[in-house]
């Protein structure tokens, strides 16, 4: 079964009188528990894409079905929901929120998903455990190194039980042992039948997913499943 | 389903506690003009209950006063006197009056009994007087019409007096003298008692102890034995309402001026609509702290519009990354202007805490009668979240449109 499908994705940038083209008809298949690899030069598009099956931004034209569900017709609340639910974002550069502790930074999607507060204390305190942290509960991310906040964030992707994991170039900005494993819990995430997509530009790295998918100008040029 | 508030109250919260400095700065305009409408509502309610009891005292708001005119240029001639033939005329052509009292003063009587002497304000009254003073009888009577009508030799003690005198015996049926005539003690004033304000030095704690020391007899016995040729020189007179006595002021201004050929010897005055004219000033005293304290609370207002919209451009990447993992865009929203309005309030607790510090020092320095309210805290309280919630609303609009892709992007 396919979690996300698309259909001609165009996405267009207006700057002043110029348009650019950041996708330009993107079909793409990605089967549940799937660990896909997005490559492709700088500027190709490969964020505006995750931006766009992340739910973060909304395609200019093509259809777009995450779990059989037409979510480029939905309304913004609706969105959100989706985002908090649905989706887990880990970025390049780890976007936690600097003056809270990092099991303050967990909570914060289960936060908007409405748990009380003592779910949110228990869930976050356990996934922060998973990733190997459960010991730096109030520490500030200031306080960790790269790799260490990357896990921060990874726990915060996962710990709404989401169908995707989205990471765009998650260890982009960190050293190759702390890359390593970060990929290593990327792969755990899979083994559980979690559903990875991530943009590397690191061969190796890319080579350790069941496909990896390459990007040109805004279109697939190989590894989509039909190819 | 929104976040709840109380999480965004708690947000708000740790945000202010964070940034504490720069939220108490932020603040300073909504702590004046908070400062500023305190005072205003002490003032008002000071001035009110001050002129309010002081009329009160002085026989209410039914009470018209005729009175010498002080502005009036004796150079051009006349009496500011009324005889007793002239004041039983006025009555007749005032029926609707309620009480009508004309008074003939010695201010300086001495009053002796045995070895005691005392020197007071002796009062030539009529037996109205109780009433247009609203001020009762303590012990015995008060004068009669018959005591005027026969010329009788009776007194009345204010208390303080009757003190002085009898200690805590009973003055009733004892005689005293004033001059070279013998009295019957008749009858004992209440007391009278209003705290003095703030400011008049040197009354004692009792604003009305002059009246406590004062005597009276009837006007005939003094106009024609103790202060021949006294002349009544003031007349009070008591209407059916606050209402009526201004209709019945200018009827009496007329009748008095056309017994005195047209001559503004006397002014009459009504404490109606003294008190109105006194409201009227203290509403024009109102409006003006109240223009000042909407200006600092819209300059205030406007700073914090502009720190919050600051604060937003600073934590724009913080937006991005709550839209990212499921805020709303109202969520967003309700964050903002939560923290805007913690902020404004917490401005306006701090402006009521300073407005109580300092309103006894504005009550000294303008030597008025201020009055603390809880009325007051909570028109505060009220203008300062509405200031917030008026401000916070721009900043939080902004905050809940940013793009979320453009939002994670900035460095
Ligand atoms: N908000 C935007 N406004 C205008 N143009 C944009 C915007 N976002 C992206 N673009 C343009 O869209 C194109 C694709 O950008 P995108 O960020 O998706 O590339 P990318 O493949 O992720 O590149 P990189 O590997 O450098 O991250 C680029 O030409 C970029 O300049
Ligand atoms: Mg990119």
């Amino acid at each position: 079964m396919d979690i996300i499908r698309t259909e001609n994705i165009v996405k267009d940038y207006i700057l002043g009188k110029i348009k650019v083209r950041a996708l330009n008809g993107i079909d793409l298949q990605i089967q549940k528990s799937e660990f896909v690899a997005i490559m492709g030069p700088s500027g190709s598009g490969k964020s505006t894409l995750m931006h766009i099956i992340g739910c973060l931004d909304r395609a200019t034209e093509g259809t777009y079905y995450l779990d059989d569900v037409l979510v480029s017709k939905m309304p913004q609340s609706s969105l959100a929901a989706i985002r908090n639910r649905k989706i887990g974002f880990v970025f390049q550069s780890f976007n936690l929120l600097p003056h809270l502790n990092i099991l303050k930074n967990v909570e914060l999607p289960l936060m908007y998903g409405g748990l009380s507060h003592r779910k949110r204390l228990a869930r976050a305190k356990e996934v922060l455990q998973s990733v190997g942290l459960g010991d730096r509960l109030k520490h500030k991310p200031g306080e960790l190194s790269g790799g260490e906040r990357q896990r921060v964030a990874i726990a915060r992707a996962i710990v709404n039980d989401p169908s995707i994991l989205l990471a765009d170039e998650p260890t982009g900005n960190l050293d190759s042992q702390s890359g390593g494993d970060i990929l290593e819990i990327f792969k755990d995430l899979h083994s559980q039948g979690n559903t990875v997509i991530m943009v590397t530009h690191d061969q190796a790295i890319a080579s350790r997913a069941q496909r990896i998918i390459k990007i040109i100008d805004g279109k697939i040029v190989d590894g989509n499943s039909d190819s | 389903m929104a976040i709840p508030i109380a999480e965004s109250l708690k947000l708000g919260l740790s945000d202010i506690m964070m940034r504490k400095v720069r939220s108490v700065v932020t603040v300073i305009g909504i702590i004046l003009g908070v400062m500023c409408i305190m005072v205003v509502l002490a003032i008002v309610n000071g001035m009110n209950k001050s002129t309010i009891s002081w009329m009160e005292e002085r026989g209410g708001l039914n009470k018209i006063e005729v009175e010498q005119n002080w502005q009036y240029d004796f150079s051009k001639g006349g009496d500011p006197s009324f005889t007793l033939k002239e004041i039983r005329y006025l009555q007749s052509l005032i029926p609707e009056a309620e009480a009508f009292n004309p008074t003939v003063q010695e201010w300086e009587a001495v009053i002796n009994k045995d070895d005691i002497r005392y020197s007071t304000s002796l009062r030539g009254v009529m037996p109205d007087f109780v009433k247009v003073e609203q001020w009762n009888i303590d012990k015995g009577r008060f004068i009669k019409d018959l005591d005027i009508d026969l010329y009788s030799n009776v007194i009345v003690l204010g208390s303080t007096v009757a003190k002085e005198f009898f200690g805590n015996n009973d003055p009733l049926g004892q005689t005293i003298s004033v001059g070279n005539q013998q009295f019957i003690i008749v009858g004992v004033m209440e007391k009278r008692f209003m705290q003095t304000q703030g400011g008049q030095i040197g009354m004692g704690d009792n604003a009305l102890e002059y009246m406590n020391r004062r005597c009276f007899i009837p006007i005939s016995t003094m106009i024609s034995k103790v202060n021949p040729g006294g002349k009544i020189s003031s007349l009070d007179i008591r209407a059916k309402s606050p209402e009526a006595a201004k209709e019945l002021r200018r009827k009496v201004e007329n009748i008095v001026l056309n017994l005195k050929n047209g001559k503004r010897l006397f002014q009459v005055t009504s404490a109606k609509e003294q008190l109105d004219t006194m409201q009227a000033n203290v509403k024009v005293m109102e409006a003006i702290f109240f223009l000042i304290a909407v200006i600092s609370l819209l300059v205030g207002g406007i700073v914090i519009m502009n720190i919050m919209l600051a604060s937003i451009r600073e934590r724009t990447r913080e937006i991005g990354v709550r839209i990212a993992v499921g805020a709303r865009r109202r969520d967003i929203f309700i964050q903002f202007l939560v923290q805007t309005i913690l902020i404004t309030a917490l401005g306006g607790v701090l402006g009521i805490l300073l407005g109580f510090a300092i309103l006894k020092q504005v009550g000294n320095y303008l030597q008025i009668e201020v009055v603390a309210s809880v009325q007051m805290i909570w028109v505060s309280l009220l203008v300062s979240i509405g200031v917030g919630l008026i401000f916070g609303v721009v900043p939080a609009v902004r905050a809940a449109r940013l793009d979320p892709v453009v939002a994670l992007r900035e460095e």
